[in-house]
């Protein structure tokens, strides 16, 4: 009887979840402009970070072998490192210079939904023989949709980040 | 052998009679490395002033290299170059290794002679030898027991921190770990004089470079009530942090103060 009624419980929880995943999505749309002369494709990560500065999901990571993680400095420093699961989970190659359009579920590492409240997309671009973005964008999860155009730097040309819900 | 340790020992002497000797640091060429096949790095061993172009000489075949597990690590190999030494070492653990030399007490005895101000040393002499040592008519016979710890650290992926102190003379304990420094964030290092936590102790923080501005722009600190200094470095780039403590002792039969140093070798990573 107990386990029948922990079985409910769980498949409810489950339930919930999966409406507010399918809820809340992030849009990026990420730019990467092109260089002259020598051009190595960038390595590329991007994730959200709650208000205390700790990451709660990694959402790409597009990179060559390990030897050059530690390249993408901030997201190898806070994430990479202290979590070898992330960094097999997300095995990705490098991509050219171009745009892409990247969706992804308002879920954290553990495909559990986002609560409510602050935090910070990080995207860390960094090219072998080029240089390095670092780009911040805070936005606040309330259940309205948003959308945030990210400033160009020296490795990312002008991208959006777009909350639906 | 002996003449490495005497050269070691006038730079203690130097430090200590004057604030204007060489400082001695190592540099990694990584302070953070990723690989899942182990790393190599090379070190730097050099005494300089000028923060980070080397300048002279300092023998490495002291430094002491210890593993994430606590095992010591050999070096592949070694150069002894005139301006600075050079060491390979192959990382095959993750974790944090600890590279340093020094640790060893040296004694130094200084007295002066009547009439004359001056302070005069004898090195490598401790509080029971130095009435055969003194000449005559000496006063003001006073010995140091010197520490000095010269000291790095270098992460192969994921950090580690179980790093023993030997509770001797002055000692750098991690609270913010020392490869994970990063511009703009706040940081905190703990220093532990004899194996206890120490108010007081003078810290400077330089950024390399300092061939290339005029003001050297060391940040001046000092380690609180629980041995603690917090410091933000709003610029990313290689930092060497100088710590320096003497006090007076009771109960040491070989000195009448103790002294200690650190030279680390750190990061503060971009951001």
């Amino acid at each position: 009887m107990k386990k029948v009624f922990i079985l409910l419980a769980l498949l409810s929880l489950l339930g919930v979840s999966s409406v507010s995943e399918a809820a809340t999505e992030f849009k990026i749309e990420l730019n990467l402009p092109a260089k002259s002369g020598e051009y190595h494709n960038p390595y590329v990560a991007a994730w959200i970070e709650n208000a205390q500065g700790q990451s709660v999901r990694t959402l790409v990571l597009w990179r060559d072998g390990a030897k050059w993680l530690k390249d993408i400095r901030r997201w190898w420093r806070k994430v990479g490192r202290k979590d070898q699961n992330i960094v097999d989970a997300m095995t990705s190659a490098t991509r050219p210079a171009g745009s892409y359009q990247l969706n992804f579920k308002a879920v954290d590492d553990q495909q559990q939904p986002l609560s409510a409240g602050n935090y910070v997309l990080r995207i860390e671009i960094i090219r072998e023989n080029g240089g390095r973005s670092m780009t911040k964008q805070l936005f606040t999860l309330d259940g309205e949709s948003h959308q945030f155009t990210l400033a160009k730097s020296y490795e990312i040309a002008q991208s959006l980040f777009i909350i639906k819900e | 052998m002996k003449i490495h340790k005497l050269a070691l020992g006038a730079v203690a002497l130097l430090m200590i009679g004057q604030a204007s000797a060489h400082n001695r640091w190592i540099l990694p060429s990584h302070f953070n490395l990723s690989n899942d096949k182990g790393e190599w790095v090379m070190v730097d061993v050099t005494a300089s002033n000028e923060t980070f172009n080397v300048d002279k000489p300092m023998g490495a075949d002291k430094m002491k290299i210890t593993g994430p597990d606590g095992k010591s690590v050999r070096p592949g190999s070694s150069y002894r170059g005139h301006r600075k030494s050079v060491v390979d070492i192959h990382l095959e653990q993750s974790g944090t290794y600890q590279l340093k030399m020094g640790g060893d007490p040296s004694y130094w005895t200084s007295y002066q002679l009547k009439g004359d101000d001056k302070k005069h040393w004898l090195r490598g002499v401790n509080k029971l030898q130095r009435q055969a040592k003194l000449p005559k008519g000496a006063i003001n016979a006073q010995t140091i027991e010197s520490y000095a710890n010269v000291v790095t650290y270098i992460t192969l992926n994921s950090p580690s921190s179980d790093f023993k102190t030997t509770n001797k003379g002055l000692e750098f304990v991690p609270v913010t770990h020392p490869s994970d420094v990063a511009q703009g964030e706040k940081a905190q290092f703990k220093f532990i004089f004899n194996g206890k936590a120490q108010a007081g102790v003078e810290v400077e923080i330089v950024r390399e470079g300092v061939r290339y501005r005029n003001d050297p722009n060391g940040l001046k600190l000092k380690s609180d009530k629980k041995g603690i200094v917090s410091f933000t470095l709003e610029q990313a780039g290689r930092y060497l942090l100088m710590a320096e403590h003497e006090s007076e002792v009771k109960n040491n039969p070989q000195a009448d103060t103790v002294g200690g140093q650190i030279f680390l070798t750190f990061e503060a990573v971009l951001d």
